[in-house]
């Protein structure tokens, strides 16, 4: 059966694998680990170079490449989870390449998600951070997870229809610090900043940088490099969303108060 | 009763940033559990030394080792137990506000803030490889222990 397989077939399956697994989030030691398994699997010396923006893959000794661009996504976790999963298959001879290829298609194209109400859920979950336990106000705690809700939500359904990079999170940010300002103007929240911290919780790119961190120890710099100063500037867009809607709502405010 | 409160509201978070990005549920509970007890962790180490690096290199040291031994037993790749894991500990809080202070022109409390989340980055990253060091000690018996338990 090893005979079937082309080259150039299983060149574009790796690619295709490398992609969905930088897309969704996984490492780039373990991209690259997982293709050249596959390829090993296949009795090809595959190698590859996974970077965060592009991705290599070839056979060794050979002149061809295959080049795939990449761009920075989201966290879909489950897809790399499934990919392992089928790599594993592969490699045990659980299924053939026929089927490896089939469903990698299949994962490509397949949206698998939870459901939103789910993932708001969760959203509202995260947005009451432990950091901030006994140190804000219960109420502030309970606030935080409602503005949450609508933080994650504006930055979420924003995300898939405006084209232009960092502007979703800016919008995040936007939405939590307009409403937790017009909550403490109101009266009703005691202090607007513990809101905003517990409510960004969802929204901010903490794990980015740390996984940016483990990157470069690994001796992955580019990658590392790269999702650090990702991770700096949707930080920076989250914050100067946040002083926008403060700032609104503190025009608003002043305006409602002249007025009476 | 502090710490059952933590337990809880880390499990509950760790938990959610599981269902936001996506993880295959059957790692939903293995995640909330090295979530929380990495949590408690940070939390007990924070009463005895108040700073930034021990507290987080320990937690780091938690959700590494937990989360290669659940990695393991649920075969699931360990970064889908880290990422979740790690949601309450990250230094993500600090960086936003150290780019708000940047953006309303306070460059000592920019640099402060920085420098903070910098310090949790790289302890929680260095906890993470000491505990890839540690687990890998670890790995044989594990396994030994895992095939025993299919055998019965």
């Amino acid at each position: 059966m090893d005979q079937s397989i082309s080259e150039d077939e299983l060149i574009a399956v790796c690619g295709k694998v490398g992609k969905i697994l930088l897309t969704s989030g996984a490492e780039t030691s373990r991209v690259e680990g997982t293709v050249e398994y596959i390829g090993r699997a296949a009795h090809y010396d595959i190698s590859c170079h996974a970077t965060i923006t592009a991705l290599f893959v070839g056979v060794k000794n050979q002149t061809k490449t295959h080049l795939v661009k990449v761009r920075l996504g989201d966290f879909n976790l489950e897809k790399v989870d499934e990919i392992n999963t089928m790599s594993r298959n592969f490699v045990t001879g659980q299924i053939d390449f026929n089927e490896l290829k089939q469903t990698i298609n299949q994962i490509d194209k397949k949206v698998i998600d939870f459901t939103w109400p789910e993932k708001v859920f969760g959203a509202a979950l995260v947005s009451v951070a432990p950091m901030l336990l006994f140190k804000a106000t219960w109420a502030d705690l309970g606030l935080a997870f409602f503005v949450g809700i609508f933080g994650y939500l504006a930055a979420a359904l924003s995300s898939p229809r405006i084209k232009t990079p960092y502007v979703a999170a800016g919008l995040g940010g936007f939405t939590v610090g307009f409403l937790a300002a017009v909550l403490q103007s109101l009266g009703i929240a005691t202090n607007a900043g513990n809101i905003i911290v517990s409510a960004l919780m969802p929204l901010v790119p903490g794990v980015a940088i740390t996984n940016s961190f483990r990157e470069i120890i690994d001796r992955n710099t580019i990658s590392g490099v790269v999702r650090a100063v990702d991770a700096l500037i949707i930080a920076g867009s989250i914050g100067a969303g946040v002083v926008l809607g403060a700032g609104l709502s503190g025009i608003i405010f002043n305006i409602i108060g002249g007025g009476l | 009763m502090k710490v059952l409160i933590e337990l809880v509201v880390s499990f509950a978070s760790t938990v959610g940033f599981g269902l936001v990005t996506n993880v295959p549920r059957r790692s939903l509970l293995p995640a909330g559990i090295t979530g929380s007890l990495a949590w408690v962790a940070y939390y007990l180490v924070l009463q005895i030394d108040n700073s930034l690096i021990l507290p987080n290199f320990t937690a780091a040291i938690v959700i590494g080792i937990l989360g290669n031994i659940s990695a393991v037993m649920f075969r699931v790749p360990v970064n889908i137990i880290y990422v979740p894991s790690l949601v309450s500990l990250v230094p993500g809080g600090i960086l936003y506000l150290g780019m708000r202070s940047f953006t309303l022109g306070n460059e000592i409390r920019t640099g402060q803030y920085m420098f903070n989340a910098l310090t949790i980055a790289i302890a929680l990253a260095v906890g993470f490889v000491v505990a890839e060091v540690i687990f890998y000690r670890i790995k044989p018996f594990l396994l030994r222990f895992l095939a025993n338990q299919q055998e019965h």
